[in-house]
């Protein structure tokens, strides 16, 4: 906190990473410990990339970046690609390895966050921190404070709202850890975003509430400004792209309302359809112990149905963990991204009013006072991230359904195939004839 | 077996296996008159006797089901099911068959018909009749006796039972039978002469004889324990098997919403919409599809009602042998009693109770005459009774052959019969499970789209 930023960079980035002596943060503070000594130039350099991508006006493309994987490169691969490859990907983050830790206070689960990069920022190619709920939480809101006009992803919710579910409990660990997952890998494919600093403390910091608590303070100045942003402006127009998203939003919200409800409908059926085929299955076996030749069949049946059983278990656990799961995560991005419109609608509101307001004043020259060239500013870069956003929103949005819905359908697709094994075969013994008694 | 009035004449002899020459003895003239019938029709083309009528080849065929109104025995309008029976005899020669007999019959008919066969025919597992009303209904399903689904199945069903009783070696000769198939009017009073209810026996002194039999054979005991647990585990499987078809049911149909949706979400979807549309056509061919599935479910139902009442009929014929071995036992207990009484009365020891005795004792003694008398008596009684064990015991035997030799026939049908029906059921299954994944694979297809 009390070293100031090396003198050669014009950054505004939260510095205190630089202050950070945590004499545990052994893989990425090297340069840190002791506070005052002076970070060497390479890293300095990396440093200022990250910094420099947080103040430019057009938040999509850096300019004159010496970075291998620029994020104009990553964007353009993006847009025109569905899949991105593997091998122009330089930062990889997975979230795994649930564990429950138990204190005097309170009992929580934490999470593994691997990371393995080969982007200049990061001292090591490798790192492993361990994170709990409440740091993806602070993360999140850091993004959105630190990146205003980006669509920042949304995080599984908070508190476990319908039904009575436990939270410790493996079904629900892993449906989290796999929400978790998603979340850093959204951050992590986001040209922008990826490169936060929070972020990037939030991967590779070893005590991270220290840095929670000293990064209170800090703002980027556009986060400052956009924050400074207060309601009350009437919008005149909205300009016809962000019109369109927003009815769009609307109605799919509702779509996906709608499929959620109908998906659990349909697990809710398919567990009362268990439970009759639990029952049904082994009245075969009662069957199968009166009878003589027909012994072998009836308990041949029996047995199939029990496969059945199993199977239709499955499904509606895979459902359950795996579908409903990104269903509702996308109702919440849906709703983030209508959230973030009505901020672009707001800053759109105080240039226009702040505009008017000169053009009544008319003292100024033909030269657009500071403020509301600012405002201008302001407008358009939000106007222009928020574009790139939508664009890499809606592409993701294809790709997750596409991929979300074929689950479904395979997952079924599965299950009718265990299924049909399981009744062929018993057809041979069905037809066995039983030998001469 | 009871007899109201005390017939010497040996009434309703089961029919004897060899081929049927005579008519059966016992039945009333006219159904005997009515029997030589098909003898005069056949003579045309020389081949047909009696005998060769039922060599040749027929078939039987419920072909049509009629609603139809009347009046009912006291004179009330009714509505019910008239179902066609045609039967065809099949020439050797060419295959072709001849219409030869065409009529119309209600349920009630049917009901009585298989009545006089029990009756007539105690030690034959008698083929059952299709469930008077649903049972065993899942939601969809009518419970309504007019429906016409309900009344297709039944249709199904009589035709079934009259094949039944075509094909068993001793039902399909019995005359009552053949008027069944041949003879519209009057038919029942036809059966009604022949007095069988009379010799019907009485539900309490069969429910009283099973459970004061001391011998019965063994085989008979266990094969009404396994008629128990046969009737009980069927009801059991096709009350769950309906309700798993009701789920079934909700399943397939819940996702016919995703059709709606989808269709509702392409809507505003610009790449995605395509697929997302022919996504959902198929989510409406899935939901569709149950309709028929289940339909074809209810054939493998109602082979399983079948022999949920075919346990009926086997406990039927365990009961009966319970019945007559009671009678016999009795019958010796009787006779054995008399046997006694009567040395008691020729030795002049009084080991037994008797009113006889008793007065005698309070009275003064009989006479040597009166003595005489009543010895004389007993020992006609005694001989009578000899006679009559003779005779119960060679029924008693008799039946038990015959009954256990119809049991053996009925027990390979049986088994011949359901792993049909279970292999059927598995088809159906695999067929199922093969839309299904053929739907599936259809809107993977569609989502591939997207």
């Amino acid at each position: 906190m009390s070293g100031g930023p090396p003198k050669a960079l014009p950054s505004t980035g939260p510095h205190s990473l630089r202050d950070m002596p945590h004499p545990l943060a052994g893989s990425s503070s090297e340069e840190a410990v002791g506070g005052d000594s002076t970070p060497s130039p390479d890293l300095l350099m990396a440093r200022s990339f990250g910094d420099k991508d947080l103040i430019l006006p057009n938040g999509g493309t850096p300019a004159g970046t010496s970075s291998p994987a620029s994020s104009s490169s990553l964007l353009n691969r993006l847009q025109l690609d569905d899949d991105i490859d593997g091998e122009t990907r330089d930062l990889f983050v997975t979230v795994d390895d649930p564990k429950k830790h138990v204190c005097t206070m309170e009992t929580y689960i934490t999470y593994r966050i691997t990371t393995k990069s080969t982007r200049v920022e990061f001292d090591l190619p490798e790192y492993s921190v361990r994170r709990r709920y409440q740091d993806f939480d602070w993360l999140r809101n850091k993004l959105e404070e630190s990146q205003p006009t980006h669509l920042i992803p949304p995080l599984p919710e908070k508190f476990v709202v319908k039904g009575v579910v436990d939270r410790f409990s493996e079904e629900f660990v892993e449906t989290r850890r796999k929400a978790l997952d998603k979340f850093l890998k959204r951050i992590t494919d986001h040209p922008v975003l990826s490169f936060n600093e929070h972020f990037h403390v939030f991967l590779t910091a070893k005590d991270l509430n220290a840095y929670k608590k000293q990064g209170m303070a800090l703002l980027t100045r556009v986060g400052e400004s956009v924050k400074h942003v207060t309601g009350g402006y009437k919008l005149r127009s909205r300009p016809l792209e962000f019109a369109a998203v927003g009815e769009y939003l609307d109605t799919f919200a509702l779509k996906l309302g709608t499929i959620d409800r109908i998906a659990q409908r349909i697990i809710k059926e398919e567990i009362e359809y268990l439970v009759e085929l639990r029952e049904y299955g082994p009245v075969y076996s009662t069957w199968s112990a009166l009878e003589g030749e027909l012994a072998e069949p009836l308990e041949g049946v029996s047995a199939c149905i029990g496969n059945c059983s199993a199977a239709l278990e499955e499904l509606t656990d895979d459902m359950t963990e795996d579908f409903l799961p990104v269903l509702r995560e996308y109702i919440l991005y849906s709703d983030s991204m209508k959230s973030v419109l009505k901020k672009r609608d707001q800053v759109q509101a105080e240039y226009e009013a702040k505009l008017e307001a000169v053009a009544v004043r008319k003292e100024e020259r033909p030269k657009v006072p500071a403020d509301v060239e600012k405002c201008q500013d302001r407008m358009e870069c939000f106007n222009a991230d928020l574009k790139a956003d939508m664009e890499r929103w809606q592409n993701n949005k294809r790709q997750d359904f596409r991929q979300l819905l074929m689950g479904m359908a395979d997952k079924n697709i599965h299950y009718y195939e265990k299924c049909l094994m399981a009744w062929e075969s018993i057809i041979p013994l069905l037809q066995e004839r039983q030998e001469a008694k | 077996m009871e007899q109201a009035p005390p017939d010497p004449e040996r009434l309703l002899q089961p029919a004897p296996l060899e081929p049927l020459g005579n008519p059966d003895a016992g039945l009333e003239s006219v159904v005997v008159e009515e029997a030589d019938r098909p003898r005069d029709e056949g003579s045309g083309d020389g081949t047909m006797t009696e005998n060769n009528f039922w060599l040749k080849k027929i078939e039987i065929s419920v072909s049509e089901a009629e609603k139809r109104t009347g009046r009912n025995a006291m004179n009330m309008q009714e509505t019910y099911t008239a179902y066609l029976i045609e039967t065809r005899s099949v020439e050797h020669t060419d295959g072709q068959s001849v219409l030869t007999d065409s009529l119309w019959r209600r349920y009630s008919e049917f009901e009585l018909l298989r009545n006089y066969l029990l009756v007539c025919y105690p030690h034959i597992v008698v083929p059952p009749l299709p469930e008077k009303r649903a049972e065993f209904v899942w939601h969809k399903l009518s419970a309504d006796n007019m429906d016409p689904d309900f009344v297709e199945r039944r249709r199904i069903g009589l035709e079934n039972f009259l094949l039944r009783v075509a094909s068993h070696p001793i039902l399909c000769r019995d005359k009552i039978f053949y008027l069944f198939l041949t003879q519209e009017g009057n038919w029942k009073e036809t059966v009604n002469e022949t007095g069988f209810q009379l010799k019907a026996d009485s539900r309490l002194k069969a429910l009283n004889a099973t459970f004061r039999v001391k011998n019965p054979d063994k085989r008979f005991t266990e094969l009404k324990h396994y008629g128990d647990e046969l009737q009980s585990v069927i009801s059991h499987l096709l009350r769950v098997r309906a309700r798993v078809a009701d789920r079934l049911y909700g399943v397939y149909k819940v996702h016919g919403n995703y059709g709606r949706v989808f269709s509702e979400w392409s809507a505003i979807e610009k790449e995605m919409g395509d697929g997302l549309q022919s996504a959902g056509h198929h989510m409406d061919v899935y939901a569709s599809s149950i309709d028929d599935i289940l339909e074809d479910e209810e054939h493998y139902a109602d082979q399983l009602k079948e022999y949920l009442f075919y346990a009926e009929a086997l406990r039927a014929v365990c009961r009966k042998h319970e019945l007559m071995q009671y009678d016999l036992e009795m019958a010796a207990q009787d006779l054995a009693s008399k046997k006694q009484q009567c040395e008691e009365l020729a030795t002049g020891t009084v080991r037994t109770f008797s009113l006889k005795g008793m007065t005698t004792k309070l009275f003064g003694q009989e006479t040597p005459e009166q003595r005489e008398a009543r010895i004389k008596v007993l020992e006609d009684q005694i001989s009578e009774g000899e006679q009559q064990l003779k005779s119960k015991n060679l029924e008693g035997r008799e039946f038990v052959k015959n009954a256990w030799a119809d049991i053996e026939r009925f027990k390979e049908q049986k088994n011949r019969d359901l792993k049909e029906a279970l292999i059927s059921y598995a088809v159906m299954q695999i067929s199922m499970c093969k839309k299904g994944i053929q739907v599936w694979t259809n809107a993977k297809e569609c989502f591939s789209k997207m």
